[in-house]
């Protein structure tokens, strides 16, 4: 007879930091599946993050390449993208990399109000609750293998190296990869210059963040697109729910302007292609690289709000793409054996 | 210095091999997120797998245990669940590695009609567009770990076929935590017994999904449901009428291996901070394990039953179990690098 072995008791459920099973709740808590096991669930909520460090570079991009990736709700703003990596440790989320490209956006709602926002056509994270934490805000989230790297030209004594003091260090390393193929990779080393500009949306508080999400019936039947939009300073009820009242108005977004580091075009070599599966290297190329900035900060993500919807339907004719049983060069990629170990 | 290269051709599309990009097609084609860039395109839909390897663990549960993880729409149908590994090689989504528990379990609709199938309380998967295309759709609980499938041994080879695949290894861990390992040899027993659902076509397969508005202010739940059967919709979508009938999954009967339950060396099974399936659903009697392979589709679901939940402000602060800025065990894990 088999060996076995059972640990049947959830291992530091007695401290209070794990929510009971969403089954063994009030199912107004429940949001998220499955219900006895959910992805993420409300250990996650309010959602904050400490001490990520965000390396952004920007660059001007063809405005027509813009507006393609742009939904029609959409107008373009400006030129310069945001082209960003996040190394978060401190999450509610846990820790995880991060990519994103934000492009500067708005949109004329029904009510006559512009809202304007960092829009997010594309984005890739290293973790499964992350990632599902933010498509239900309607984040266009993959998941890529993602490095970033800042070290060299200041020894450090071992402590803190990433997390606490300030080290300084001089060169970087970023590097996005999926299904085997790379899709981005810049290295190089900070020189602290004056960045010649700067994305619209950068220390603009009129600039909340945009999304469209896509949510499709089970039969295939119909998608409804809803585009989402996260303001970008503390609601009143934020602050309420929070507990910290004295948050109320200030930025969702804290930088830590002690911990900025930039490094001009001339310091910068960047590597970006298209690939089978992931098209960003086709869409947005560099028009005119303008530099990069790092820095460190604190978020708050809240709940969302929906400006704008649309419902395609597809009837029954409707048959998608695929040869049933036959297998392209989009089914052929090395096996990920997934997360960890 | 400062050299920058931007591959931007993409010959898999004058060729054919790839769709046209999204944005460049009808809307209706766009059935994920992004809209630039789908996680999951058109170009799965339909969702077929060709030779697949299916890896059933078989053991009866304590029936309290299974109904406490049944939402309330299900009854329970059969104490013996099968809790499974996959190794797909050749599928819509590329290939991957996944696992499963699935639960028999009845749905009486305010009709009268009794639908019949396998539920699925947990699921693991190494790969996010097959998690999103499970999950968003159609309410398969998918999360990502990393797993193993292993079958070697018994029998030398020559590096071409012909491969020992007596002995079999898998294992799952998520955030550094084991979950679950199971190892040992086929030896082809007769097992006991199986599950109500294996070779029942009346048997199809329930998701219960979560739609939750960005707002948090609603969720909808819906339960879904995949006949066993094709239909004449998809055999006629899928270009092959005389599918009509058959069942969705084809069992391949000369790849049958089974382990008895004694010639299951080892199992451990533990819940941990994150994943709560060994303190639910603990073994009570271990049947064996069952091994094959499989061709399968997977069509659209239908919704046999829904409610949506709404939340006052009030219901909304209930959600905010966290401290802000404050973290806890169930946020330190090793940083993944991502699949």
């Amino acid at each position: 007879m088999a060996e076995q072995f059972a640990v049947t008791y959830i291992p530091g459920f007695e401290t209070g930091e794990i929510p009971p099973s969403p089954v063994d709740r009030d199912e107004k808590t429940a949001f998220i599946y499955s219900l006895v096991d959910p992805v993420w669930d409300i250990d996650v909520l309010p959602l904050t993050y400490t001490n990520s460090r965000w390396s952004a570079f920007f660059y001007r991009a063809d405005e027509k390449r813009l507006r393609r990736v742009l939904p029609d709700c959409l107008d373009l703003e400006d030129d310069i993208v945001e082209h960003w990596y996040v190394d978060h440790r401190n999450t509610m989320l846990g820790p995880y990399g991060e990519w994103g490209l934000t492009v500067a956006a708005s949109c004329k709602a029904g009510d006559g109000k512009t809202y304007y926002g960092g829009y997010y056509p594309y984005m890739y994270l290293t973790q499964d609750s992350a990632v599902d934490a933010g498509r239900v805000l309607g984040f266009p989230k993959k998941m890529a293998f993602i490095r970033t790297l800042e070290h060299g030209g200041s020894p450090d004594d071992g402590y803190g190296v990433y997390d606490g003091k300030d080290w300084k260090f001089n060169h970087f390393s970023f590097l996005m990869i999926r299904n085997g193929y790379v899709i981005h990779s810049a290295i190089g080393k900070y020189d602290d210059a004056e960045l010649s500009a700067k994305p619209a949306f950068y220390g603009n508080t009129d600039y909340g963040r945009m999304n469209m999400k896509v949510v499709t019936a089970p039969d295939l039947s119909k998608s409804e697109w809803a585009l989402i939009y996260l303001e970008s300073l503390v609601s009143k009820d934020l602050a309420g729910f929070m507990g910290r009242p004295d948050t109320e108005g200030t930025h969702r977004f804290q930088v830590k302007p002690e911990s900025i580091r930039t490094a001009s075009p001339e310091n910068i070599e960047w590597f970006q292609q298209a690939t089978p599966f992931d098209n960003l290297g086709a869409e947005m190329p560099v028009a005119e690289m303008i530099g990069l900035m790092t820095f460190s900060f604190d978020l708050i993500i809240p709940a969302g709000q929906t400006l704008w919807t649309e419902t395609y339907t597809r009837d029954a004719t409707w048959a998608g793409a695929a040869k049933p049983y036959r297998y392209g060069m989009r089914h052929r990629f090395p096996k990920p054996i997934g997360l960890g170990a | 210095m400062g050299q920058v290269v931007d591959v931007t051709s993409t010959p898999w599309i004058d060729s054919g091999d790839a769709p046209p990009l999204a944005l460049d097609r009808d809307k209706r084609d766009i059935i994920s997120q992004g809209i630039a860039d789908p996680l999951v395109d058109y170009d799965i839909v339909p969702l077929t797998y060709t030779n697949s390897r299916w890896s059933a663990f078989f053991y009866r549960a304590a029936e309290k245990d299974l109904k406490h993880i049944l939402p309330k729409c299900l009854d329970l149908e059969d104490d013996i669940i099968e809790f499974w590994y996959v190794d797909h090689l050749h599928t819509g989504l590329g290939p991957y590695g996944e696992f499963g528990v699935t639960v028999s379990a009845s749905h009486k609709d305010g009709a009268g009609k009794t639908f019949k199938a396998g539920y699925y309380p947990y699921m693991y998967l190494t790969q996010d567009a097959a998690v999103f295309a499970g999950r968003e759709p159609f309410g398969f609980p998918k999360k990502i770990a990393y797993i193993v499938t292993l079958e070697h041994g018994g029998k030398d080879d020559d590096g071409y076929g012909g491969f020992g695949n007596d002995y079999f290894n898998f294992t799952m861990e998520r955030r550094g935590y084991l979950l679950h390992t199971a190892t040992g040899r086929y030896d082809d027993a007769e097992l006991p017994a199986k599950p109500a659902f294996y070779g029942d076509p009346d048997y199809g397969r329930m998701n219960l999904r979560l739609i939750t508005d960005p707002s948090l202010k609603t969720t909808k739940w819906d339960l879904t449901y995949l006949d066993s059967k094709v239909t004449a919709g998809t055999a006629v979508a899928m270009g092959r009428p005389e599918t009509e009938g058959q069942h969705r999954f084809q069992l391949k009967p000369e790849s049958i291996r089974t382990a008895s339950a004694g010639a299951i060396r080892s199992w451990a099974l533990q819940a941990t901070p994150f994943d709560n399936m060994g303190a639910m659903l603990p073994v009570k009697e271990l049947l064996g394990l069952m091994s094959f392979n499989f061709d399968l589709i997977i069509p659209g679901a239908d919704t046999i039953w829904t409610q949506t939940i709404e939340r006052t402000d009030e219901d909304i602060g209930d959600l905010l179990f966290a401290t802000p800025y404050q973290y806890t065990m169930r946020q330190r894990f090793p940083k993944p690098p991502g699949v």
